[in-house]
């Protein structure tokens, strides 16, 4: 994670919409934690809602998204291996219980940068992700 | 762009990474989940031939109970399975009937070897809940239908003898799902082709109790749990006759009626 000087200067309305788009997924986690979609859905709406907002505030939204579209196919596959244990005849594994573990780790890193970029976006900073900002910067472009 | 694909690889790498590390913990051990073992099994597949024993009477016959059980050693000889795993026990009883019992129990009325025309449906027959076995099935429908808590407290003790008469109803006259009984329908066919034994005996046994059928009453509990036969049928023979073989006859005519005659004593 790479916290920059934003080089245009960040309105107070900019500030709030970037951060807005990280705390979107993390308000919808604490809505609808068992179903992973629901991150997802909320991000994409507030994607799709900021489409023709500044560069700051588009970039930001995309790197919310991304981010939250890795942690959804990560989290689906752990949510339907579970539904297949509670109602079908698969079984607890060992395996399973290192994905969760897996999947577990990743949410909580990733909830910790959401909430930190979540801050500094606000304070009108240029926070870039390992990854996620690199992939933002070919699909966001100025 | 070529930043962004390495940058993805290692994140996928590191994912996999993670996961793999994680996966060498012993996590059901560490958090002592429990787990229907082999050794449960066998306890849960006693306590269930003991309540059996109480109420039911076993033919013990030995002439009878050596015929199925070569029967049975030439199948299991053929398809790798130890035959120790495998407990047969005869029952005299009128109900079209055999299911089999956690443990590797394989329960079998005489009234089925009453009802079929030669060894072959028998043995078809017999291969099927053998498959059931094999495939863990019946650990599969008591593990949905009762629950591990009550199969634990079964075997601890702590069960009443109402439960486990009930699971024991549960597991005699009730069906596996249509996924299972068409595996075990398959597998059957499997073992009876590596024993070289005709499949189509079995096709043809499932045709004749479905043309049966408006006669099924409460003695055929082994067509009404084995719902479509006409259709298993088809499949079965469908299925068979993929395989082109030598087979061989399971028992002389003889040997056959002279069974037939010592079970209808």
């Amino acid at each position: 994670m790479q916290l920059l000087v934003s080089k245009h200067i960040v309105t107070e309305h900019e500030a709030e919409a970037a951060s807005n788009s990280y705390l979107m997924s993390l308000i919808a986690i604490i809505g609808g934690l068992p179903l992973p979609i629901v991150n997802l859905i909320a991000t994409v709406i507030f994607y799709f809602g900021n489409r023709k907002s500044t560069w700051f505030v588009r970039w930001h939204c995309t790197q919310a998204l991304l981010s939250q579209l890795s942690l959804f196919l990560m989290n689906s596959y752990g949510f339907w291996w579970t539904i297949a244990i509670a109602f079908t005849e698969k079984e607890i594994s060992g395996n399973y219980i290192a994905y969760l573990i897996t999947i577990f780790i990743f949410n909580i890193v990733e909830f910790v940068a959401t909430i930190f970029t979540a801050i500094q976006t606000r304070k009108g900073k240029h926070v870039e992700w390992w990854f996620y900002s690199s992939l933002t910067n070919l699909v966001c472009k100025a | 762009m070529m930043k962004v694909v390495f940058q993805g690889l290692i994140l996928v790498f590191l994912f996999f990474g993670l996961w793999f590390l994680m996966d060498k913990v012993d996590w059901i051990n560490l958090f002592r989940i429990e787990k229907l073992t082999y050794k449960t099994e066998q306890k849960l597949g006693n306590v269930f031939w003991d309540a059996i024993i109480k109420t039911e009477n076993e033919l013990t016959e030995k002439e009878v109970v050596l015929a199925v059980d070569n029967m049975m050693s030439n199948v299991c000889i053929a398809n790798n399975i130890n035959t120790t795993n495998i407990k047969t026990h005869l029952i005299r009883k009128d109900e079209v009937n055999a299911f089999a019992l956690p443990g590797g129990h394989l329960i079998i009325y005489t009234g089925l070897i009453n009802k079929v025309e030669n060894p072959e449906e028998l043995l078809g027959v017999i291969c099927h809940e053998l498959a059931h076995i094999e495939l863990q099935h019946v650990k599969k429908k008591l593990l949905k239908e009762i629950g591990l808590s009550v199969l634990l407290s079964i075997t601890t003790g702590n069960a009443g003898s109402e439960i486990i008469q009930e699971t024991v109803k549960q597991l005699s006259s009730s069906s596996f799902d249509r996924r299972l009984e068409k595996e075990a329908d398959i597998k059957s066919v499997d073992y009876l082709i590596a024993a070289n034994v005709n499949p189509k005996p079995f096709s043809d046994f499932l045709n004749r109790i479905a043309e049966d059928s408006p006669e099924i009453d409460k003695n055929f509990s082994w067509i009404s749990t084995h719902p479509d036969s006409k259709e298993r049928a088809r499949y079965i023979l469908e299925y068979s006759q993929k395989h082109k073989g030598q087979y061989v006859q399971v028992m002389s005519i003889v040997a056959w009626d002279q069974l037939k005659q010592k079970i209808a004593e």
